[in-house]
């Protein structure tokens, strides 16, 4: 495994030309569509089609401009991150305190509670949409951000019970007793001591749904009507339903929707990547 | 964890036990109560209860307006079973299970093998190759119909660069699908990747250098003990590789919508299309049992057959 | 965690403040124009109201038109709908009134609709009531680029049969011409020409028997010959390469931008095309010509039949009165004037039409008014899931998976289905 170097010494090994090679015509295959859509996004329609792989010969910033400008991108942005945010809190709430009755308090049917609420891992959210819809116009939540907040949450508590409970029962279960013991109650332990020593764990979670929620599209879709509640996915749909093919509008309006996950990536990289690939082994 | 796993205990008579023990149990049972109903009331609510819905609906034809009046009993099912479109979502959602095992998860593996050796520029790789999983998959299917367009995209000055028409994958019946596959390994392969790194980084490395030390190649360390090490992550990527393809809706739409002519449907875009846009309740709860079915029955035979001990 | 915190908060209190600032009536309505010309009208329309009616909001959404259909039915339920709603009236209407969604306002508006076109007005009364007004209606035709037409030897005027549009086809294909763009993905600009088809084949009696399901219904004769003539056209790949991947509003651009010679269209889309051109001019209305559908040999309608649409405004269950008022006042004389004058519409209001600036549109008003026999889109006309097989199976058709009978048999199966 740590011989590359050791490889790359011998003179006729090809190996390591071979492995660079396909390392840089994969990430051709991922960074050329990127870079394609920012760049053609500084660019005219007709330089779209006459100069598709260089750079824009005169970059034209008002594509850019006339969207940052726009209170339309930002209302986006605003109800996706009003939607993701609500969705993390109830989702950290909900599910931690749930996890704690599963790992800490003994009870009965603890077991088939749990696989019951383990069911939803099963299956996604998409099999039950119309019902699902029904529901939420029944409950006159239709068109708020709770008729797409909620179903989220639902359908989020699943994977991310299980994430805290395995977390909690790997503290140090003396802790609990000797609380106890001191007359201190579950709920008290619960908030002052459980979840301040899963600060990585509620993170780790709390960035899984958090992705999950800002880049949904079918509950969204099906949930709300008006624009004004619009998030981001939806927006920039109708955005191209209207723009059909002035593409360098539609592109730029691709890269500057897609800036803020990029920016959070990049300052984020490793919680995001731990987050998303613990939560799917682990969950 | 602890041996003694008691039921709650609220009988009246008051048996000489130690004071802190039942205000334990009182304590308890104040903390379940508080803590279990509100995700176990969400979670009924919008999960459990919808599906038993859609298994009800599905026995109606019903627009969605006021109640569900007219039964038809499985009519429904029929009709869905009828509709060819129905049985090419099907072998599309099939055909995407077989590229991320045949295309997608050797491409991932490989490069995991590379890149979880250290070396300038792994890291960033890695970094660059997760990217697309992180993306929205309405943002990506947006940038590929770009790349496809016939007339602005990409791929079309490729064609004209070389004197070509260039083709309209994805207004074909033909090529449709193709393009949709493209972009779901693009989309997911980092993902498929990073599991492996992980794991290959979890990896005793004692194992590996005894077998340098024995005389076994690269290939034979390879093949002999680094690939039966991930067998169990190759088992779960491939789960989340069928799970994922079951759920795939997201990118169909912006693509191609699940045309032309339905050729490039997913299940899920199919119970969209023909379903909620429609408004036939029922057609659709019925397209959705189908699926909650197929789901169930998958999770629950892969994880009793490949994945007992995990 | 902090940062969550305070962002809840922050959305809470967001939330409260959107839900305060309601005083005064806002009549909410919901469109879907693309062309900014007409919308800027529309908006002048909305102030002139509000002037005129201190207190009450007029507040436009939009959605675009595929978005706008496959959100419709959820739209409705939703009890923060828009008060008015954009119509294209037919069987999708029938169905939104058995829900009960939709607003009786045959009071409301009283005798004012004696100042509208019958037949239109007749389009949005069901059993007897009134559900909206309408403000337009169109015909179906194709619309040609004259130069293009010029270039191939072929005369636009002449083409009277189907084998002539065949001919026509033929020549421009020879010369290098793209004959017809067709927005393939929308599917219904490609049912037009199944439907008007079976408009001329049958005329009125074959579609109302099929409705009765007389004849083998829409598996009978007429329909699957109105298949197998599509597919004679469809075979000599008139259409521009991708057809099948172009909304409507693209192929609209690429006809605007001259690179192809025809598109059967709805009669307004001649506005329209200028609009969604690259160079937002378009064909000019000196060089754009307009085709009534050709007859096909053995035909048993009239050459007057025509095939179109009537649009309009629908009034939601509970709105406020003021809703009315204002579609009312949409349809009035001097507004309908001012669309008619830039021949973004063809009025309904009796005497408006006068306005119509172009020759183009004049013709099709004249054509309109002439008509014995004009036949609702049939994607509307039948009901929204019926109506929505209708146009998968005629696109399945240009696209070359369904044989007419294949696609004639799906529809007739969509029709006994019935939901």
């Amino acid at each position: 495994m740590s011989d590359a170097l050791a490889a790359s010494r011998r003179p006729l090994d090809l190996v390591p030309y071979y492995k660079a090679l396909f390392l840089l015509l994969v990430a051709a295959f991922v960074a050329v569509p990127l870079l394609a859509t920012v760049l053609g996004g500084f660019k005219t329609l007709g330089e779209l089609r006459t100069n598709p792989f260089g750079l824009p010969e005169t970059w034209e910033w008002e594509n850019y401009a006339g969207i940052l400008f726009s209170g339309r991108y930002w209302q986006l942005l605003w109800n996706s991150l009003v939607i993701a945010s609500l969705t993390v809190v109830l989702t950290l709430i909900v599910a931690s305190m749930a996890a704690f009755a599963f790992a800490h308090i003994h009870f009965f049917g603890s077991s088939m509670l749990l696989s019951y609420l383990t069911m939803g891992l099963l299956f996604p959210a998409a099999t039950a949409i119309l019902p699902l819809f029904i529901k939420v116009r029944d409950l006159g939540l239709l068109d708020s951000y709770f008729g797409v907040v909620l179903p989220q949450v639902a359908f989020g508590l699943a994977m991310s019970v299980l994430l805290l409970r395995r977390f909690f029962k790997d503290l140090p279960h003396e802790l609990l007793e000797a609380a106890l013991v001191d007359g201190c109650s579950y709920v008290d332990f619960f908030r002052h001591v459980t979840l301040p020593l899963s600060r990585p764990i509620l993170a780790t979670v709390g960035t899984i749904v958090f992705v999950h929620s800002w880049n949904s599209y079918l509950l969204p879709l099906v949930m709300l009507n008006s624009d004004a509640l619009y998030p981001w996915p939806l927006g920039i749909m109708v955005y191209q339903g209207e723009f059909s093919s002035e593409w360098h509008l539609i592109l730029a309006f691709i890269t500057l929707t897609l800036l803020p996950t990029i920016i959070l990536f990049i300052f984020a990289q490793k919680h995001i990547v731990a987050g998303l690939t613990a939560g799917a082994v682990k969950g | 964890m602890t041996e003694r796993s008691g039921a709650i205990v609220m009988r009246s008579g008051r048996p000489v036990a130690a004071a802190y023990r039942k205000k334990a149990i009182d304590g308890r049972l104040t903390a379940l109560l508080l803590f279990l109903p509100p995700a176990l009331l969400l979670f009924t609510l919008f999960v459990v209860l919808p599906i038993g819905e859609a298994a009800w609906y599905s026995g109606f034809n019903w627009n969605g307006f006021g109640k569900p009046t007219k039964w038809i009993g499985l009519d429904n099912y029929r009709f869905v079973f009828d509709t060819r479109g129905f049985g090419t979502a099907f072998r599309n959602n099939l055909l995407i299970i077989a590229v991320s095992l045949t295309i997608q998860l050797p491409l991932a593996l490989t490069l995991a093998l590379i890149l979880a050796e250290k070396f300038r520029g792994s890291v960033a790789l890695r970094m660059l190759f997760f990217l697309p999983y992180v993306l929205a998959e309405v943002a990506t299917g947006l940038i590929f119909s770009f790349i496809y367009d016939g007339n602005y995209g990409l791929l079309a000055s490729i064609y004209r660069a070389f004197g070509a028409e260039a083709p309209h994958l994805l207004a074909s019946t033909q090529t449709s699908m193709l393009a949709i596959l493209i972009v779901v390994v693009w989309k997911y392969f980092g993902f498929h990747m990073m599991l492996f790194i992980a794991a290959l980084q979890g990896m005793d490395k004692n194992l590996i250098e005894a077998a340098r030390i024995d005389g076994a190649s690269r290939w034979q360390v390879l093949r002999h003990i680094v690939v039966p090490l991930l067998y169990p992550t190759i088992r779960l990527s491939i789960f989340f590789a069928v799970v994922g393809s079951l759920q795939l809706f997201d990118l169909v739409m912006p693509l191609t919508r699940g045309g032309p002519a339905d050729s490039s449907n997913t299940m899920v875009s199919f119970l969209y299309n023909h379903g909620i846009s429609r408004m036939r309740v029922g057609f659709g709860s019925a397209i959705g049992v189908i699926l909650f079915v197929i789901c169930v029955t998958f999770a629950i035979t892969y994880k009793r057959w490949f994945m007992r001990n995990e | 965690m902090r940062i969550v915190r305070t962002l809840a908060l922050a959305a809470a209190g967001f939330i409260m403040a959107a839900g305060a600032a309601a005083a005064q009536t806002t009549v909410r309505w919901l469109h879907i124009e693309q062309n900014p010309a007409q919308v800027k009208i529309w908006e002048e329309v909305a102030r002139n109201f509000e002037a005129k009616n201190p207190g009450v909001k007029v507040e436009m959404q939009f959605l675009e038109n595929e978005a706008y259909k496959a959100k419709l039915p959820t739209i409705l339920q939703s009890k923060d709908r828009p008060h008015i709603l954009y119509s294209w009236a037919g069987g999708v209407l029938k169905t939104q009134v058995e829900a009960g969604v939709l607003e009786d306002i045959t009071a409301g508006v009283g005798d004012y609709k004696n100042k509208l076109s019958a037949a239109a007005v007749e389009a949005f009364t069901v059993d007897g009531k009134l559900y909206g007004l309408p403000y337009n209606v169109s015909q179906v035709g194709f619309m040609y680029n004259k130069d293009l037409f010029a270039k191939a030897g072929v005369d636009g005027t002449k083409i009277k049969t189907w084998d002539d549009l065949l001919d026509a086809v033929k020549k421009l294909k020879a010369a290098g011409i793209t004959p017809i763009a067709v927005g393939g993905q929308d599917k219904w600009p490609l049912h037009f020409y199944w439907t008007h088809l079976a408009v001329r084949l049958g005329g009125k009696p074959a579609f109302e028997a099929a409705l009765k399901g007389q004849n083998g219904g829409f598996e009978g004769e007429t329909f699957q010959k109105s298949g197998e003539l599509m597919k004679q056209l469809v075979d000599l790949e008139p259409f521009q390469s991708g057809f099948l991947g172009f909304k409507n509003q693209q192929a609209l651009g690429f006809f605007g931008d001259g690179k192809a010679a025809m598109n059967l269209a709805i009669s307004h889309h001649s506005a329209t095309q200028r609009a969604l051109a690259a160079d937002k001019k378009g064909v000019p209305e000196d060089k754009l010509g307009w085709i009534d559908f050709p007859m096909p040999a053995g035909a048993k309608g009239q050459p007057t039949d025509t095939l179109g649409g009537v649009n309009g405004w629908l009034v939601t269950k509970g709105s406020p009165k003021e809703a009315v008022e204002f579609v009312k006042f949409f349809v009035s004389d001097d507004v309908q004037r001012a669309l008619a004058q830039q021949n973004f519409i063809i009025p309904t209001y009796k005497g408006a039409e006068a306005a119509l600036s172009a020759a183009f549109m004049q013709n099709v008003a004249k054509n309109i008014a002439a008509s014995n026999y004009h036949q609702n889109f049939y994607d509307q006309d039948l009901g929204p899931s019926v109506g929505r097989v209708v146009n998968d199976a005629t696109a399945e058709i240009a696209g070359g998976s369904m044989t007419p009978k294949q696609a004639a048999k799906a529809i007739q199966d969509a029709f006994k289905q019935g939901n």
